[in-house]
């Protein structure tokens, strides 16, 4: 069942687009990552359903109630939807205890006081802050602070709740285990969750679905295996992991495979959409998938290794092909001079 | 595991208010605010259209006042005596208060953290009070007068010529500029500076080329706030102007009220018309350049600590020119105050110690007016301050995160009696108190006195609120709405709690410029009413000396414990 509706969302600041007809659901117990670069409006979109933001065109449900329609001038406020917010800053109050940050929310609801602080003791005890109810935000620590977030937001049992950059706030190091555990959180509690965010690898490891938004329109949806893998655009395929880029001529095109040329090499590829016969063509993989071979043979080119970069668990060879640069991991050293490539043709793509 | 998301339906938020009811608080302050700023202005204009005052039973409309006015030599005269005053300021002011600045922000100048407030004291003591210090300090027979023309037989200064009245306006104006130019300086990125010195600039090169015209926008800005502070200025031509006969713009409008022996009220409207047709373009000049002069502000570098420069041998230079400037400014005229209340007489051949007297302090407390005039003076500050700012949080919160057209409204109607001096201002109350007979029992109380004092520092006050607004994050209040609070509640529970330490700052800034205040009440003052300021106006203008020395350090006396108190609690003395 969908928790969340988004229907032909537009919305603009003055004459600026920023939402540009965005269409999604959000089922019950699912995370849903809306994924893009800065100004890809990712962040407008959760604003415009927590209410912060008015859209000019299109309407949002909320379970079966209708929280904005353009056509029929719905707007509820922010403060009516009963949606949870995590902020990228946290945004905790800094004049009220953790206690009070959390409370807040049920007493508004009118819920009576021993009621309020039953329920804020669990929620804060299930986020492990028990001990720090009494403490003020600025004596907490950048992930104590973020919990404490999380848990005003979810205390008063929100059908959705909404987070922000949840992660970008925190330490490298800490960022990958709270990632961990928020997804492992949101999945004990079956929230559903919408999450803004511009690191695609905190996207792929916690949602069950990535929505990629670039220009105010949602480029590609999907899980993030399907994302990964099975790109349908150049945007998606150059966003998600990390890539290497060979523009040259498409020679052909047959059978779901196309053959890309470039000054001194001939490669076959999957065929992606816009791939044309005798029209300018882009070829992209990713760094992984190139392999380091022992000699010439079927889709392989030949390169110079420029410079090898150490990163601990493996190497990254940077490898020139005339003008163009091609990175490729390798588990060991290489000698310096030319090197054979081979570019599998399943993972070499050509837009 | 139980949790809590699957155990209790989620908890809707009863929704109790309906938007008409929300809005009518908001409603309200918006059209008290206007009303106040609007009532006693459009009773101006309209004064100023009749020929006779407006309680005359024989009055017709049309310019018969204007005429009057613009065919008296004196009013022209009086025009170009402001206008040379305020330039002679401006062009002294303007460069001592950028040079301070840079001293004080970029050097390594001895005693800086204790010079600051020092510096900041001329803008804080009332002009009156400060005016009469030169005058019993450098006139003709003042105590530093006496003393050089024993020393080297003639004092080398002249106070009441219109330059006399220039240089001492300039110089008791640099803190104006110094406030905008060291902010600028402050908000400016030193990392611009020091790549100029590790490009190879000298400290010197460096506050010429690359300081100084990153801060000519708030350089410009004060240069035409000093301008529109010079042709508002009452109490030093009052005081200085007199001896000699020159007067100003809003000293001749201070005589029309004796000119023609029957109120005059209409050719004061009139003067008054004239006035603000001149600060209102300097107003909204003031506010283009201000938001300009914060634009450019912000673009540059990051703000970080920079490593003071050093003065080397230039600091005895430096030394000297903010010393001299401090005596002149601050010292003197304070000095001559502090020994004036405690003479009986003074002038060529007293001895101080024979001199030395308390009866003028006595006289004070004799005279029951006086003891109320201090007392309704302390009370208007402290308890009318509290309401003022209580008031001015009002109108922030109309405004707050508002970007609708009653927020441009209530901008502008803040805006307004910043164009219109206390004087006006005072005058036009007195009116409306007059007009509006159902007001007329407040005339005689404080009450009159604090409306007046309110609305002449509106726009002063409004800064001040805001700014401690603006330190709020949205986000604080975003996230308060997504959790379900109404507009009322994040104003109360949230907003209201985190500016309280700006409120209370706020509160002491009010305090020390309603002591400070003297020219608003001019009009306004009448048995119940008395405040020091505009007494001492009226006790220069009766010639009694003795009382005015001791009320005027009684004055600074009270400016200085809000002072003190502002420093003690880490109030940011500007914004």
């Amino acid at each position: 069942m969908a928790e969340l509706t988004v229907e032909n969302l537009h919305l603009q600041y003055g004459d600026n687009p920023i939402l540009k007809g965005v269409t999604m659901t959000l089922n019950r117990g699912e995370v849903v990552s809306l994924l893009g670069p800065s100004g890809s409006g990712k962040t407008t979109l959760l604003r415009a359903v927590a209410g912060l933001e008015v859209p000019h065109q299109g309407s949002i449900r909320i379970g079966d109630k209708v929280v904005f329609d353009g056509s029929r001038r719905i707007d509820i406020p922010a403060e009516a939807r009963n949606l949870g917010l995590v902020f990228q800053s946290y945004a905790l109050w800094p004049h009220k205890t953790v206690f009070d940050n959390v409370a807040y929310g049920l007493k508004l609801r009118n819920v009576g006081a021993s009621d309020v602080a039953a329920r804020v003791t669990t929620a804060l005890e299930q986020l492990s802050l028990g001990h720090l109810a009494q403490r003020f935000p600025h004596q907490l620590s950048g992930g104590q602070q973020q919990r404490v977030a999380l848990a005003r937001a979810l205390v008063y049992n929100p059908p959705v709740i909404l987070l922000d950059e949840p992660l970008s706030n925190l330490d490298a190091k800490l960022r990958e285990e709270a990632r961990a555990w928020l997804r492992e959180l949101i999945v004990r509690m079956q929230l559903s969750a919408l999450c803004v965010t511009h690191d695609q690898g905190e996207a792929l490891a916690m949602s069950d679905r990535i929505l990629l938004l670039n220009g105010g329109r949602i480029e590609q949806q999907g899980t993030p295996q399907q994302m990964y893998s099975t790109p349908e655009t150049l945007f998606t395929a150059d966003f998600m992991g990390s890539n290497n880029r060979l523009p040259g001529r498409v020679a052909e095109v047959r059978d779901g495979a196309a053959l890309l040329e470039g000054d001194g090499w001939r490669l076959w590829g999957t065929a992606k959409a816009g791939a044309a016969s005798g029209k300018d063509g882009v070829g992209m993989i990713r760094l992984e998938r190139i392999r380091i071979a022992e000699g010439d043979g079927d889709n392989r080119l030949a390169a110079n290794l420029t410079t090898s970069m150490y990163l601990g668990d493996k190497w990254e060879h940077l490898f020139a092909l005339g003008n163009e640069r091609l990175r490729a991991y390798g588990d060991r050293p290489l000698a310096a001079g030319r090197h054979w490539l081979e570019l599998p043709r399943h993972d070499f793509w050509v837009f | 595991m139980a949790t809590v998301a699957s155990a209790t339906p989620p908890v809707e938020v009863p929704r109790a208010e309906s938007q008409w009811l929300a809005g009518l608080p908001r409603a309200l302050t918006i059209l008290v605010t206007a009303a106040a700023v609007l009532a006693p202005l459009s009773l101006i204009v309209y004064q100023s259209l009749l020929s006779a005052p407006f309680f005359d039973a024989v009055k017709t409309v049309g310019l018969d006042a204007y005429a009057f006015v613009f065919a008296d030599p004196d009013f022209w005269s009086a025009l170009v005596n402001s206008l040379l005053i305020a330039a002679g300021m401006t062009v002294i002011a303007v460069p001592l208060g950028a040079i301070l600045a840079f001293v004080m922000e970029r050097t390594d100048f001895p005693g800086k953290r204790w010079i600051e407030p020092v510096i900041l004291v001329p803008s804080f003591v009332s002009p009156m009070v400060l005016s009469f210090g030169y005058v019993v300090a450098a006139g003709p027979v003042g105590f530093y007068s006496v003393w050089a023309t024993e020393v080297f037989g003639a004092a080398p200064w002249g106070l009441y010529s219109l330059t006399g009245m220039a240089v001492i306006a300039g110089l008791t104006h640099v803190p104006n500029v110094y406030i905008y130019a060291s902010s600028a300086l402050k908000s400016l990125g030193s990392d611009v500076e020091e790549a100029a010195r590790v490009a190879g600039a000298s400290p010197f090169r460096v506050a010429v080329s690359v300081s100084l015209p990153l801060i000519a926008p708030a350089l410009l800005f004060s240069a035409v706030l000093v301008f529109f502070l010079g042709i508002e200025l009452f109490g030093l031509p009052l005081v200085l102007g007199d001896p000699e006969g020159h007067l100003v713009l809003s000293t001749y409008l201070y005589k029309l009220t004796n000119k023609l022996g029957t109120p005059s009220y209409h050719l004061m409207a009139a003067v008054a018309v004239c006035i603000v047709a001149m600060t209102i373009p300097l107003v909204l000049l003031q506010r283009r350049l201000l938001q300009n002069a914060r634009k450019y502000a912000t673009i540059k570098g990051k703000a970080g600590r920079i490593r003071d420069l050093p003065l080397g041998r230039w600091k005895w230079f430096a030394v000297a020119v903010i010393g001299a400037w401090l005596i002149a400014a601050v010292i003197v005229p304070i000095s001559g105050i502090a020994l004036r209340a405690f003479v009986t007489n003074w002038g060529f051949g007293v001895n101080l110690a024979e001199a030395f007297t308390l009866d003028n302090f006595r006289a004070v407390f004799d005279e029951p007016t006086h003891v109320r005039a201090i007392w309704n003076t302390v009370l208007i500050g402290t308890v009318g301050g509290a309401i003022t700012v209580a008031c001015y949080t009002a109108i922030g919160f109309a405004t707050h995160r508002r970007n609708d057209g009653w927020s441009r409204v209530v901008d502008y109607l803040v805006l307004v009696p910043r164009a219109v001096p206390g004087l006006l201002i005072g005058l036009a109350f007195l009116w409306v108190f007059l007009f509006f007979p159902p007001l007329a029992p407040l005339r005689k109380t404080i009450f009159s006195m604090w409306i007046a004092y309110t609305v002449v520092w509106l726009a002063y006050g409004m800064r001040l609120i805001s700014s401690s607004l603006l330190q709020v994050s949205t986000e604080l209040e975003e996230a308060a709405r997504t959790v379900g609070a109404s507009r009322g509640r994040i104003s109360r529970e949230i907003t209201l709690p985190l500016i309280r330490h700006g409120l209370l700052g706020s509160w002491l800034l009010v305090f020390m410029i309603f002591e400070r205040e003297y020219s608003t009440g001019v009009y306004l003052l009448a048995p119940g009413t008395e405040v020091i300021g505009a007494q001492l106006v009226s006790l220069w203008q009766g010639g009694a000396i003795d009382v005015v020395a001791a009320l005027s350090l009684i004055n600074i006396v009270l400016v200085f414990i809000g002072l003190a108190f502002a420093l003690r609690f880490g109030v940011k003395l500007r914004d």
